[in-house]
């Protein structure tokens, strides 16, 4: 749920990379710690907490501060989630007060089925925290492009995108940074649109 | 690189007596030894109702999460965390760079008491894992690597001909 602090004019938005095991969530973030424009200050420290072999254990997070809107300073904060079965409670921890969704999708052939269920998996713990995925503002980012054996982008939109509203989704290559700021960009648009939308509303 | 070194019958053994011994003698419930990915590797004593796979991983979140704080209030080193519940309480030990001893006892026992005994516990246990080490220190497991916890790829149903 975003944090609004009337005190120091300051808004909180959470971001999180969801995704099948070793499909890029982790790598979308690392793509956005070393390579976005900001300020030293508005930049926090990318902390990953990740086995020996580098997969996330518990979380990677990545705060960002934005320019002010309307009088307040926006911060981001970007976690990823563990993709591993073993770790759904984990996952359910992670997903608590989550205002905007990226689901990171492996576009390998391969890896259709783990795709699937993995987007099925983040419904089902969602509704487990009594939220709805209709609720909240999500884009789908298709990654892995630049692999030889992918599945075309029409397929994933196919298993992916068939809700009653389509969302965006983006192709990219999070290891080569393609992709990964205009996903990144388009949620934050959708979150400070909801946002906007919710406070004028209120204010009517 | 590998979370835990080759383990074979006898290491498992050798960890379970010491584990049991203290289950014995602190009148703990269970005892379980995690790797640093959440995955247990053995146990001793009473498991009941207690979902053993996600208390690991989640024993396994927590301990990776205070060793962060640590590192944030600049000292690297975590032994141990203690958990006071009501009925029963949690008290996860380091066994170093190999895992920990996540130990569930109830709360009536004071914390100090379990981790009296705990202290031959914890050595016997690193020392049987140094000896693994010691016995082939280029080969290991990593559990996370093999993604133990998903069944999917066990049995397949065969292709049509």
């Amino acid at each position: 749920m975003a944090l609004i602090n009337q005190a120091t004019k300051e808004i909180q938005l959470k971001i999180v990379y969801y995704g099948p095991p070793q499909g890029g969530k982790t790598s979308n973030l690392e793509k956005v710690h070393a390579e976005v424009e900001a300020a030293p200050e508005a930049k926090g420290k990318l902390t990953s907490l990740a086995t020996n072999s580098d997969r996330t254990l518990f979380f990677d997070f990545l705060p960002l501060e934005t320019a002010v809107i309307r009088g307040f300073k926006t911060k981001f904060q970007l976690f990823t989630v563990p993709g591993q079965v073993i770790y759904n409670t984990t996952r359910q921890l992670v997903l608590r007060g989550v205002d905007g969704l990226v689901f990171v999708a492996d576009s390998q052939y391969d890896k259709m089925e783990e795709n699937v269920h993995t987007f099925a998996n983040m419904i089902q713990n969602l509704e487990t925290l009594n939220q709805n995925i209709a609720n909240i503002p999500y884009v789908l980012q298709y990654n892995k492009r630049d692999l030889p054996d992918v599945a075309p982008v029409d397929y994933l939109d196919f298993l992916l995108n068939n809700r009653d509203v389509q969302v965006p989704s983006f192709a990219s290559s999070a290891v080569k940074g393609e992709g990964v700021f205009e996903t990144l960009n388009m949620i934050t648009r959708m979150l400070l649109h909801k946002l906007l939308t919710e406070s004028g509303r209120k204010a009517a | 690189m590998f979370s835990l070194p080759l383990l074979i019958s006898e290491d498992i053994a050798a960890m379970d007596a010491a584990m049991g011994e203290f289950v014995f003698n602190s009148g703990s419930r269970l005892v379980l030894f995690i790797d640093g990915g959440g995955f247990i590797v053995t146990r001793q004593g009473d498991c009941g109702n207690i979902d053993t796979a996600t208390l690991g991983a989640l024993a396994a979140n927590s301990f990776a999460a205070t060793q962060a704080i640590a590192k944030l209030i600049e000292d690297d080193t975590v032994t141990s965390l203690y958990q006071q519940g009501n009925e029963t309480s949690l008290l996860i030990l380091s066994v170093g760079e190999f895992g920990f001893l996540a130990v569930v006892f109830p709360a009536a026992i004071g914390v100090g008491s379990v981790k009296f005994y705990a202290e031959e516990m914890v050595s016997r246990v690193k020392r049987q894992l140094r000896d693994a080490h010691d016995r082939a220190p280029t080969q290991g497991l990593d559990l996370s690597a093999l993604n133990l916890a998903d069944a999917t790829p066990l049995f397949r149903r065969r292709a049509a001909p």
